[in-house]
């Protein structure tokens, strides 16, 4: 199982259009940063693609300029709860 | 609120991305980010690729790295990872890890030609000490008599630019001291080699003048055989921030083919192979010519001198090539003027170089005028394009020329830079000096004082040390085919698959009956099977390390997880090896009656319990600051603080008070462990951005009191002219093979993205494999439809020495012009290296993987 992070770097005026087209994509999720052109995008893999290629389409979406990988997730505990106690 | 570990894991990756980004995120985002560190150890690391050095957090739980992210506190990469570095963690999790040695054998005992089966590390080592015994036997026979100026040896290593410093010092010591031989070469013979030659002619000490803060502070980059964007693609990002962000940047890019930085270039260039030489000659040419040259900064800091032209190409003597060489691998440079270079650079006109190169004029013009601008800030990258030429120190020392002609050196934004390929090919293959010619700090085994001060530190007596340079990495293989050369241990790094000439020079090498060969690798690589004996290998942050980078930065980190099996690393191999030799089985009767206590000693003994490198204890474990234990598998086995020791030995070459060659000053030991790295030299704990200046560089006004605020002086030269930088003249001479009627095309060969060197440990990572799952043959539409092939379709490489099949590729990423073709180097399943030409540099003895004639057509 991948959990990635990465930026996305579009121009600042195209942001929030960009954003909505790579949410659209399987795993993808938007966090925020569309007002100044860098988006910080999660992405997982999901049965019907793994994050990496999900990563490859994304820098061949029509407006990203570059795309910088910043954290990596490969664990297989994932859908183990965090017990009550360890957070707030 | 429960929150599943799912969504734990996204917020964090979404949190540190938005930390490098500088954008704030919704307060429920990072709430959940912040509700535990999920149990997770964290601690940093250099990334185990490429000479930018990056540094990654890796997180550990249960004995297994299961995430890492960009280092947001590295200066370097700020954050940033590559593709690769993000996959980082999963090199060391292949399906096909080696965990116990494995030996060729046959009916119960060692057959070159048996199968490999497993056996203990006793049996290994016994077998191998068995052959490494008889051969230096040998040896000791062929020397009787001989000075130490004559010396030879039977016994080799081919170590490696990616060896943390102190298994690359440890390996010198082994070889050079203990076994006397200087039989010891680091693959980064086939990266840097003739960088070094020219950092060494022109300033007379080692690794570049500025740092990577020039990629904020120039105005012009000029990419010199560089593919950045894909080879270290985080400078990449921060030149191109720069370009985007800064008011009339620009981006000149120098290629034999067009690559992805042809995307961000104000003036794309592809020249002719081995032009580059003579486009260089050019710039000096025009810069003369209009009277553009920095007058002061030639009077007080330049001397100028011309190289001997006409000196082969470092290939067997017998080649038709060699014995046409009027001067056949001579280097000396001979004294010559401003006023002689001038003349020299004169023929180089703009017409003259255009038609020669293949370059439009206004392309030639445009980027002649850029270095000339006294008032722009030009920073020159460059990487295997030059360094791996029959003239790469040629090409090198040309570029600096140009940069010194205009005194565009040692500042901020004025930077002639050679990036390096491995992660230590500064730090281990060049500063320790794992080179057969070097020692470490800049010394050379040629000249007795150097080989006197080695000894004194080491404790050996007078004349351990052998004064002839060894067998570099060419001509190892050479000897191995020629039986001269009878044991061969090759460790962190894949020389079979990355070797040129492979079915003329290196595969008869390593099969012939009277050498045998041994392979220490975390995986069975084309190498590995290659071998008599194979060993497993600890990697990376399975054991505590130690890199240098490109600019100068040493960077340490700790073991973060255990090896598996029985893996150990190379570092553990060498000195336990070590204690299978007796001084009376290495050293002859008239060297250890120099030093009697030695007799009856083991190597390991006289090494590496010499008081010096076993001098700091080991507590059972290692701890950091904030409280986090770490194992550290040498130093538990060997009783001591093993890497420690070994650094604090290696400072007494480049850091004591009566060092010889000053400039390499590094730091106490912990000082690493704390910092994210730190910039040699380093002074009163103060790293140096730039080199030979005054105000940046300490050293300048040690070696020069006269010296006025911000002015130069060129210390490595200090004793050989008095601190000043050599302007060489080196004309363009052709290359060994070029295209003709049969082979009709130029073979230049490299590397992708997604996959490092020869693909050992990205091609075990899934999504990197995926990727980029085959080598494919990059070449041009109209060359393709001329031998009826069409994109996607299998086609036989040619050249003289062998054949490889391969896809064609028209509209990938790398668009070669009509005339050449590209085959990236780290697929195992077509070697490349069947096809290339062993020619090297005669000066630096580097391979041209570059260039060679070959024919395509359809399979």
């Amino acid at each position: 199982m991948n959990i990635c992070s990465c930026v996305v770097h579009t121009r600042p005026e195209r942001g929030a259009e960009i954003a909505a087209r790579l949410e659209a994509m399987p795993g993808v999720e938007v966090h925020g940063g569309e007002p100044a052109g860098k988006l910080v995008v999660t992405l997982e893999d999901t049965a019907h693609a793994q994050a990496v290629d999900t990563l490859s389409a994304i820098g061949a979406v029509e407006g990203v300029i570059n795309t910088v990988l910043i954290y990596h997730y490969g664990g297989d505990d994932i859908e183990q709860s965090i017990p009550e106690e360890d957070h707030p | 609120m429960k929150v599943t570990r799912r969504e734990f894991i996204k917020s964090q990756a979404a949190v540190v991305a938005a930390a490098s980004a500088g954008v704030t995120l919704p307060a429920s985002t990072t709430a959940i980010a912040q509700s535990g560190d999920e149990g997770l150890r964290w601690d940093k690391a250099p990334c185990r690729f490429c000479g930018t050095g990056c540094s990654v957090l890796v997180g550990v739980r249960d004995g297994r790295i299961v995430a890492s992210q960009g280092d947001p506190d590295a200066p370097v990469n700020r954050g940033l990872n590559c593709i690769k570095g993000y996959f980082l963690p999963k090199i060391m999790y292949g399906k096909d890890r080696l965990t116990q040695p494995l030996l060729r054998k046959k009916d119960g005992k060692f057959d070159k030609n048996g199968q490999f089966e497993p056996v203990t590390w006793d049996e290994a080592f016994d077998v191998m000490a068995e052959k490494w015994k008889a051969a230096i036997a040998k040896s000791m026979e062929e020397n009787k008599g001989k000075p130490v100026e004559k010396m030879t040896s039977r016994v080799g290593m081919f170590g490696s630019g990616q060896w943390t410093v102190w298994e690359g010092f440890a390996a010198s010591k082994f070889m050079k001291a203990g076994l006397r031989s200087n039989n010891l070469d680091p693959n980064a013979r086939h990266c840097m080699a003739s960088a070094v030659g020219a950092f060494i002619r022109a300033f007379g000490i080692d690794e570049p003048m500025g740092c990577y803060d020039d990629l904020e502070h120039a105005d012009v980059f000029v990419l010199w055989g560089s593919n950045m964007a894909e080879m270290h693609p985080i400078l990449w990002s921060r030149l191109t921030d720069t370009r985007l962000t800064k008011p009339g940047c620009e981006v000149h890019v120098l290629s034999t083919y067009e690559h992805r930085c042809f995307d961000l270039a104000d003036n794309p260039m592809v020249f002719k192979p081995q032009t580059d030489l003579a486009i260089l000659n050019y710039i000096a040419n025009y810069i003369i010519q209009n009277k553009a040259y920095n007058q002061e900064f030639i009077e007080k800091h330049v001397q100028f001198q011309t190289a001997t032209t006409d000196i082969g190409y470092g290939l067997r003597p017998e080649d038709p090539r060699e014995q046409k060489a009027k001067h056949r691998g001579v280097g000396k440079k001979l004294p010559s003027s401003f006023e002689e270079f001038a003349k020299q650079v004169e023929p180089y006109t703009l017409d003259y170089v255009s038609e020669l190169s293949g370059v439009p004029k206004k392309n030639l013009l445009r980027l002649a005028k850029v270095y000339a601008d006294p008032n722009k800030k030009v920073s020159s990258y460059w990487t295997m394009g030059f360094n791996q030429h029959t003239r790469g120190v040629w090409v090198n020392g040309n570029l600096y020329n140009v940069h010194l002609l205009m005194g565009k050196i040692s500042e901020p934004g004025n930077s002639p830079f050679s990036l390096t390929g491995q992660p230590s090919a500064c730090g281990t293959a060049r500063e320790v000096g794992t080179f057969a010619h070097r020692l470490p700090a800049d010394l050379v085994v040629k000249k007795k004082a150097h080989r006197d001060f080695a000894e004194k530190i080491w404790k050996l007596p007078e004349g351990t040390i052998p004064g002839k340079p060894g067998y570099h990495a060419v001509l190892m293989h050479r000897m191995m085919k020629d039986g001269k050369m009878n044991t061969y241990w090759q460790l962190c790094n894949n020389n079979m698959q990355a070797g040129a000439n492979m079915n003329e020079e290196s595969y008869p090498g390593w099969r012939n009956p009277e050498v045998f060969v041994t392979v220490s690798d975390p995986y069975p690589t084309v190498s590995a099977q290659a071998a008599d004996l194979i060993l497993p290998t600890a990697m990376w942050t399975e054991k505590e390390g130690a890199y240098g980078n490109a600019e100068r930065r040493t960077q340490f980190w700790r073991q973060q997880v255990a090896a598996p099996g029985e893996s150990k690393s190379d570092l553990w191999q060498i000195m336990e090896f070590s204690k299978r030799f007796k001084m009376e089985e290495v050293w002859p009767e008239e060297l250890l009656a120099k030093k009697p206590e030695y007799r009856g000693k083991t190597l390991y003994e006289v090494l590496f319990e010499n008081g010096q490198v076993n001098r700091f204890p080991y507590e059972g474990q290692i701890t950091d600051d904030r409280g986090n234990a770490y194992e550290n598998h040498e130093s538990e086995h060997f009783g001591f603080y093993v890497q420690k020791g070994l650094f604090e030995e290696y400072r007494l070459f480049n850091s004591a008070p009566d060092i010889i060659k000053k400039g390499h000053e590094m730091a106490e030991f912990q000082a690493y462990h704390r910092a994210r790295g730190l910039r040699w030299p380093v002074i009163d704990g103060k790293e140096t951005l730039w080199r030979f200046r005054e105000g940046y560089d300490p050293h300048v006004a040690e070696f020069n009191p006269e010296v006025k605020k911000g002015d130069l002086y060129f210390y490595g030269n200090h004793k050989s002219n008095g601190g000043r930088a050599n302007i060489i003249f080196a004309p363009y001479e052709p290359p060994a093979e070029s295209p003709d009627q049969e082979y009709d095309l130029w073979l230049c060969t490299g590397r992708v993205l997604e996959h490092w060197h020869s693909g050992s440990m990205t091609r075990r990572v899934p999504e990197l494999y995926r990727a980029v799952p085959e080598a494919t043959v990059f070449m041009n539409k109209r060359d393709a439809r001329k031998r009826h092939l069409r994109d996607g379709q299998i086609a036989k490489i040619a050249t003289r020495r062998g054949e490889i099949l391969a896809r064609v590729e028209t509209r990938g990423r790398n668009r070669p012009p009509r005339g050449l073709v590209f085959i990236p180097w780290f697929d195992a399943s077509r070697l490349v290296n069947k096809l290339t030409l062993d020619a090297t540099d005669p000066l630096s003895k580097e391979t041209d993987y570059k260039k060679c004639a070959c024919k395509v057509v359809r399979a």
